[in-house]
């Protein structure tokens, strides 16, 4: 079949790219764009580490099609820092180890940024319950509740400054 | 302005800075121009006769076979060593029958399909009892079973009034790292370059010299970061084989990556025993003897872990008790299933459930608090158990355990609690490897077991300060290398902060009297002007324990599902080097703990057929799944430089115990085996 031609913005930047029809958006991702912190863990869209922002919400990228993010913004863990100063939701996770193989991570702080943006000040339990998309086999997931915790805290101590919450500009 | 984002913190550890913005180096991330990509056709059938092979590379291509390297692998001993590709049989389902190559994974996996391969489906042995009575499923065996030994004297059954016997099963189950097995290996016509995902260079390495037939200085691996292994990374895969073989043959670089569902039918599983125990108590609770059988579902062949494990689990039977006689039979069985291999505890972890259940059993006999006859029955001194297991004093542990776990208290407010206690032998012996360079004002640190997950890069640099008083941020701790680090152990069997820090700990000192030498007096400033390169091999013999206990408390729903409440642990951890890292590898620990419990299987039917298909079907727990823990440790340091102690095994041992011991007392009904389901306990 033939190659299609898509045009989508990546972290800010326009691309356009011509990918083969059959190709998941999480393989264009890493293999076309050389994005390679969204990862592959499972194929059966249970894991969760590939999870990317598509127009803001956060889609597993190995459940669309490279074509199907024609037209549309994505955000991958490489859009959240700026010119290598840290997200908070990424602060947090250092701040409160909320790692330790390191592969899962890329797609948990995405989730994390997706579910601070509907709800500012999770509980504990609605956090657990947002993360039930993403699995984590190294932490037992309570470094990642404290980190999703903490980042919350440290976004709402900036909402009143106005800086952009938001990744997208 | 003050900032919403932060400066990136340059002076942390690895681990602390790259994982976050998505930059570490995976194996998967490594492209190289030109790779190709290699896709394995795989045995549908558990067993079957290969009548013919069209298309791909197989056996006849490679006639090689695997190498037994790695965690709990008897080298060069093992009785049935498994072919790189499947020759004249499979012996289970995703055994390697054939690979493709392709200039990408797309189109490998499309050539899946060009390959045509004709099978005679067998009758397969599937289950331990099925081995025990069926013909051998190698021919030239004389039976199904692959190790059998003893452990401990024969000994009359004692007179102690009361006699209890049962039987126990830890099932299969997948290590389930997130990030799959992989590898890279590239050839440039001398030397065979491997990136891979892996607890051990040096076994990797050591396994492609013996299997490709490659002199040592024509291989060098590389270890990439790695998402994960839990014991299924520490030994050689015959994937890594065929894409080394392939790579030489193509002189094209060749890429593997794992999916999730080769995971779960071609990586080593776990666990997979069944204990037979019998003891004899007094009605004091003390108890006089034990005797037992544990037998071991080995897989197919004898590579991994599953010849060493039965004989392995024997030898802990006893547990952190101090019984005087025992006597326990090792049996080891081929079936029509993958190897068995390591799984985070080992063996440690089936030996705790088979004796923690019994002593439960007998304190509901006696009708006695279990937690009063654990303490009845623990040793004031060290000894030495009849199994061979060298024991220290349990008794203050678990003393302070009870008082730590606030158990009195707690066992008066709800009926549904268990609390079990483990000694946790370590992987000790032979020690470890380590390097130590300085140049450029920098220091430079390699290990022979490194991080999947660990970050043993905070241990060395905290242990390189505190030997020779560089500031942590000018010291660097490299992946694994076998062209930096001539030779290694690797990170398993709760080792690396104890033997690779002892070994860093040696290598600081041996180079600070090569400063002192140099320069008349040792400053850390005249150490970084110079250029230094230290290698110890720090050997270690005999062994260490560390103790520990876990509580745990349950609610069961109608229907039979488990709500874990509470889940708490009391662990001597020797020094801890870094709290935060302790915790974490805790808190990690215990959720796989109750994965074991209460989700996880690998599941066959009569068939041999896997059933269990994703990563969500093998039980990985979901964050909803597992509570808050409770996490305290004891410090008492080990006579190592450092005092650390073994710790990341402490959670698979001791909490599943605790928490089949719960629900035995919610459901009222006895529990046997892992994983419980509801039909267990309704």
């Amino acid at each position: 079949m033939e190659n299609i031609k898509i045009r989508s913005r990546v972290n800010g930047k326009d691309i356009e790219s011509e990918v083969e029809p059959r190709k998941l958006l999480v393989h264009y991702i890493r293999e076309d764009l050389g994005l390679t912190g969204t990862h592959v863990g499972c194929d059966t869209s249970n894991c969760g580490a590939c999870t990317v922002l598509v127009d803001g919400k956060a889609v597993k990228s190995c459940t669309m099609l490279a074509v199907q993010a024609d037209g549309r913004e994505i955000t991958t863990i490489e859009g959240l820092s700026r010119q290598g100063k840290l997200h908070p939701i990424q602060e947090a996770f250092l701040e409160k180890h909320g790692l330790q193989c390191g592969y899962c991570t890329s797609g948990m702080i995405m989730t994390s940024f997706w579910l601070l943006r509907k709800n500012r000040n999770p509980t504990e339990e609605e956090i657990r319950k947002n993360l039930s998309g993403n699995l984590c086999r190294c932490t037992g997931y309570q470094s990642i509740v404290d980190s999703i915790t903490y980042a919350s805290k440290l976004m709402r101590a900036h909402e009143t400054e106005k800086e952009g919450i938001m990744v997208e500009q | 302005m003050s900032s919403y984002f932060t400066r990136a913190k340059d002076d942390l550890a690895y681990n602390e800075r790259v994982f976050v913005e998505g930059k570490g180096h995976f194996v998967d991330d490594i492209i190289k121009p030109g790779a190709l990509h290699m896709s394995i056709v795989r045995s549908p059938y558990a067993r079957a006769k290969i009548l013919s092979i069209k298309g791909g590379m197989s056996s006849k291509d490679l006639g090689a076979r695997m190498a037994s390297v790695g965690e709990g692998a008897m080298e060069g001993k093992n009785s049935v060593i498994q072919p790189v590709f499947a020759t004249g049989y499979v012996n289970y389902v995703g055994e390697a029958v054939a690979a493709v190559f392709a200039d990408d994974r797309y189109k490998s996996e499309d050539m899946l399909d060009s390959v045509e391969v004709e099978y005679e489906p067998m009758k397969p042995v599937v289950s331990i009892e099925e081995a025990l009575s069926s013909p051998p499923i190698h021919q030239g065996l004389r039976s199904n079973i692959i190790s059998e030994g003893w452990r401990g004297k024969e000994f009359p059954d004692p007179a102690s009034p009361i006699v209890l016997e049962d039987v126990f099963m830890n099932r299969r189950i997948a290590t389930n790292p997130i990030e799959p097995r992989g590898i890279v290996a590239d050839y440039d016509g001398k030397m065979l370059n491997v990136w891979i995902s892996t607890q051990s260079v040096h076994s990797i390495k050591e396994g492609l010299c013996e299997a490709l037939g490659l002199g040592p200085d024509s291989v060098r691996v590389m270890q990439a970061d790695t998402g994960g292994a839990f014991g299924s990374k520490g030994g050689l895969y015959p994937e890594y084989v065929i894409a080394s073989y392939a790579a030489m043959k193509y002189h094209r670089p060749v890429k593997w990556i794992e999916t999730r569902m080769e995971h779960l039918s071609s990586t080593s599983h776990g666990r997979g025993a069944k204990g037979i125990v019998k003891i004899f108590a007094e009605r004091s609770g003390r108890i006089t003897g034990l005797k037992g059988e544990v037998i071991v579902d080995a897989g197919a062949y004898g590579a991994g872990m599953g010849e060493f494990a039965s004989r392995f689990i024997a030898t802990m039977m006893t547990g952190p008790y101090m019984i005087e006689n025992a006597h326990v039979k090792s049996t080891s069985v081929l079936t029509n299933k993958v190897t068995l291999g390591p799984y985070r505890g080992a063996g440690r972890p089936e030996a705790s459930f088979f004796i923690e259940r019994m002593v439960d059993k007998l304190a509901d006999e006696l009708k006695v608090d279990p937690v009063d006859l654990r303490i009845i029955n623990s040793s004031e001194s060290k000894f030495r158990s009849p199994l061979g297991m060298e024991i220290d004093a349990a008794r203050p542990f678990l003393d302070q355990a009870v008082k730590e776990l606030d158990y009195r208290r707690k066992a008066k407010s709800t009926k549904n609690i268990g609390f079990s206690f483990f000694v946790l032998v370590p992987a000790f012996a032979p020690g470890e490897t380590a390097r130590v360079r300085v140049d450029g004002g920098k220091v430079s640190v390699w290990v022979g077991g490194n991080s999947h997950g660990q970050a043993h890069e905070v241990f060395v640099r905290k242990l390189v300060n505190e030997e020779l008083g560089v500031p942590e941020n000018l010291v660097t701790l490299y992946r694994g290398d076998t062209g930096m680090l001539k030779d290694g152990v690797g990170a398993w069997g709760s080792r690396s902060a104890m033997v690779g820090g002892a070994a860093v700990i040696s290598a600081c000192r041996k180079l600070k009297e090569e400063v002192t030498m140099k320069f008349g007096k040792y400053s850390v400033q005249s150490m970084l002007s110079g250029a230094f390169d230290v290698y110890v091999n720090e050997e270690q013999k005999g062994s260490l324990n560390s103790f520990g206990a876990n509580l745990a408390t349950v609610d069961i729903g109608k229907l039979g599902s488990v709500k874990v409440r509470e889940c708490a642990a009391y662990y001597d951890v020797g020094r801890a080097l870094n709290m935060d890292m302790v915790i974490g590898q805790i808190q990690g620990g215990m959720a796989q703990g109750i994965g074991q419990t209460l989700h996880e299987e690998m599941a066959f039917n009569e068939d041999g057929q896997l059933l269990t298909a994703s990563i969500s079907d093998a039980g990985v727990p979901l964050a909803e799944d597992i509570p808050n823990f409770e996490v305290k440790v004891a410090q008492n340091p080990s006579y190592l430089p450092h005092g650390a102690k073994g710790l990341g095994e402490s959670p698979t041992i001791g909490v599943p115990t605790a928490l089949a011991r719960a629900i035995e007392k919610a459901s009222g009904k006895r529990i046997r085996e892992t994983p419980i389901r509801p039909e267990h306990i309704l």
